[in-house]
């Protein structure tokens, strides 16, 4: 006769197995070479289209809120996003929100402008990180320059060639927002409503349907979610990197916890089902 | 109380997973010191080939949580908790304290910089000042001063703002025309419906009965087709992260992928 203790004891061992099952098929994928095409979302497809539609020489700010412990979502399409931005001659003006995301931005920023061969100071600004949040927000609102009078590695704002012409957040005609917390609705709220700049977001999976909503009101012109939103974007700019390597993994993950899913339902389906006859 | 041989099989068992675990650490050192990376990767005894080392034996100590709670884990996730402290307490006076408190007012270059500095930071770092008094519990009152200016500044600044982008400007899209072509309209009506049905669920004054039980079961299965949206992207969420961490252990690590 079936006891809690057993019962407990058996789950413990389910849960063993679908961590081994979901691990073997992963480890598996990896280590054997597919390929898979990747059909873009119409959201992703938005930013791309909003990026590629910005004139050369345009300023455009990245605001990259995670840390490490979202790396391996959010730091493949922050990269992608700044290639294309360098491949497009936009000024990148970087930040974040997020203090122990500072590292990660800085090596993030110097890897593409290596690669693009772009100068910090003259192509591109990396403003690193100040607290406040919202208020840092309305602060940059009022002035860019003071909110932050040097970049990250010293060199004072005013009259750097990288913000030419750049006062406010007023004069800067598109923003995107890369979070793994609630930074996109307060990008929008302090930011994109109050200065009237366009505002695209890439996030974490997991708060991705929670920004769904500011798709409809136009609030975001797009959206990238998680590593499928990477590979969306490296296929877009057509250069493939981790998002698209992932690709395969992630969805023969998602079919075996599909499998696991309904194959549970179907055994606690049979056996209630002469519990309910006994009954 | 426990029976008799509970305690022989734990042992038992204590036995094979120490067993278990000296075996997956010679695993683990075999298979750094066997690995060959590629010519451009990096070398194993610079600081970058010991960082993926020591990166990779954090990660297997981390997924081994999966099995069951035991001390390395403790060991890697106060070290987390360290190592993200002590980062963050280097960058916030690198980035924030030195260069906002300590470089104005200490090494100001002159004399009329130092009094702007004064007339500008002076009423800020005493307010920050006040709040660390919240750590005396003789004046810890202090520090409400400080909390009643954030409190009403974050309250006068936050109230209207949120409003408008979050309620006013949401409502647009719940009531737009129905038009375009079949899906825009069944697009529009499924978010009539769901807004409706939804806020009704969370109406409690009423009775949920007769046909407005039949409109909260609508809202209900609104609901869960939400939740349910919810938890694949969080399994898309974790499963990522996974992904990310094998792709270190195999490629960073064993060199075993590009």
């Amino acid at each position: 006769m079936s006891t809690p203790e057993a019962d407990l004891r058996r789950a413990a061992i389910a849960r063993r197995v679908v961590y081994l099952l979901l691990a073997v098929a992963i480890v598996a994928t990896t280590l054997v070479p597919t390929e898979m095409k990747v059909v873009p979302s119409p959201l992703s497809r938005k930013v791309y289209d909003r990026l590629e539609a910005m004139p050369a020489g345009s300023p455009i700010l990245f605001s990259f809120d995670y840390d490490p412990s979202s790396k391996e979502e959010l730091y493949p399409m922050s990269l992608a996003l700044l290639r294309h931005a360098f491949r497009r001659g936009l000024r990148p003006i970087v930040m974040t929100h997020w203090l122990n995301g500072v590292g990660l931005c800085k090596e993030l920023v110097e890897r593409t402008a290596k690669e693009a061969g772009k100068e910090s100071g003259q192509d591109f600004v990396f403003l690193a990180y100040k607290p406040g949040g919202s208020n840092l927000l309305l602060n940059m609102g009022e002035s860019l320059k003071g909110a932050f009078d040097k970049d990250f590695y010293g060199k004072p704002t005013e009259g750097m060639p990288a913000l030419k012409g750049v006062g406010s957040l007023r004069d800067i005609p598109v923003v995107v927002g890369i979070a793994a917390g609630g930074t996109t609705e307060m990008l929008i709220a302090y930011g994109r409503d109050r200065f009237g700049f366009d505002l695209g977001a890439g996030c974490t999976a997991v708060i991705a349907p929670d920004l769904y909503p500011f798709l409809q009101s136009d609030q975001l012109f797009g959206l990238l979610g998680g590593l499928r939103g990477a590979a969306d974007y490296e296929t877009l700019i057509g250069r493939p990197d981790t998002g698209v390597k992932g690709m395969p993994a992630q969805s023969v993950a998602h079919i075996l916890i599909i499998a696991l899913v309904a194959g549970a339902n179907v055994y606690v389906f049979l056996i209630r089902r002469p519990r309910r006859k006994e009954a | 109380m426990a029976p008799p041989s509970q305690p022989v099989r734990n042992t038992r068992q204590r036995v094979v997973e120490s067993a278990v675990l000296v075996g997956c650490a010679l695993a683990f050192l075999a298979a750094c010191l066997l690995v060959r990376w590629p010519e451009a990767g990096p070398k194993k005894l610079s600081a970058e080939g010991l960082g993926i080392f020591v990166a990779a034996g954090l990660t297997l100590i981390i997924y081994s949580f999966l099995y069951r709670d035991n001390p390395l884990f403790k060991l890697a996730e106060n070290l987390y908790v360290g190592v993200s402290l002590g980062y963050g307490a280097v960058m916030t006076w690198y980035l924030s304290l030195k260069p906002e408190v300590v470089d104005p007012l200490v090494f100001a270059p002159s004399r009329a910089a130092l009094l702007d500095a004064l007339a500008h930071r002076t009423v800020p770092i005493l307010m920050g000042i006040l709040l660390l008094t919240r750590l005396s519990r003789q004046h810890g009152w202090l520090s409400r001063y400080a909390y009643t200016i954030m409190v009403g500044w974050g309250a006068g600044i936050g109230i209207p703002i949120v409003v408008h982008s979050y309620i006013l400007k949401q409502l647009g899209p719940s009531v737009r025309p129905l038009g375009g072509g079949f899906w825009d309209v069944a697009g529009g009506l499924a978010i009539l419906v769901g807004t409706v049905t939804v806020l009704f669920y969370f109406f409690f004054s009423v009775e949920h009965k007769g046909p407005g039980r039949a409109v909260s079961r609508v809202g209900i299965w609104f609901l869960m087709l939400a939740f349910g949206a919810s938890f694949g992207y969080t399994v898309m969420a974790r499963v990522s992260l996974l992904i990310g961490r094998v792709h270190f252990l195999i490629g960073d690590w064993l060199g075993l992928r590009p």
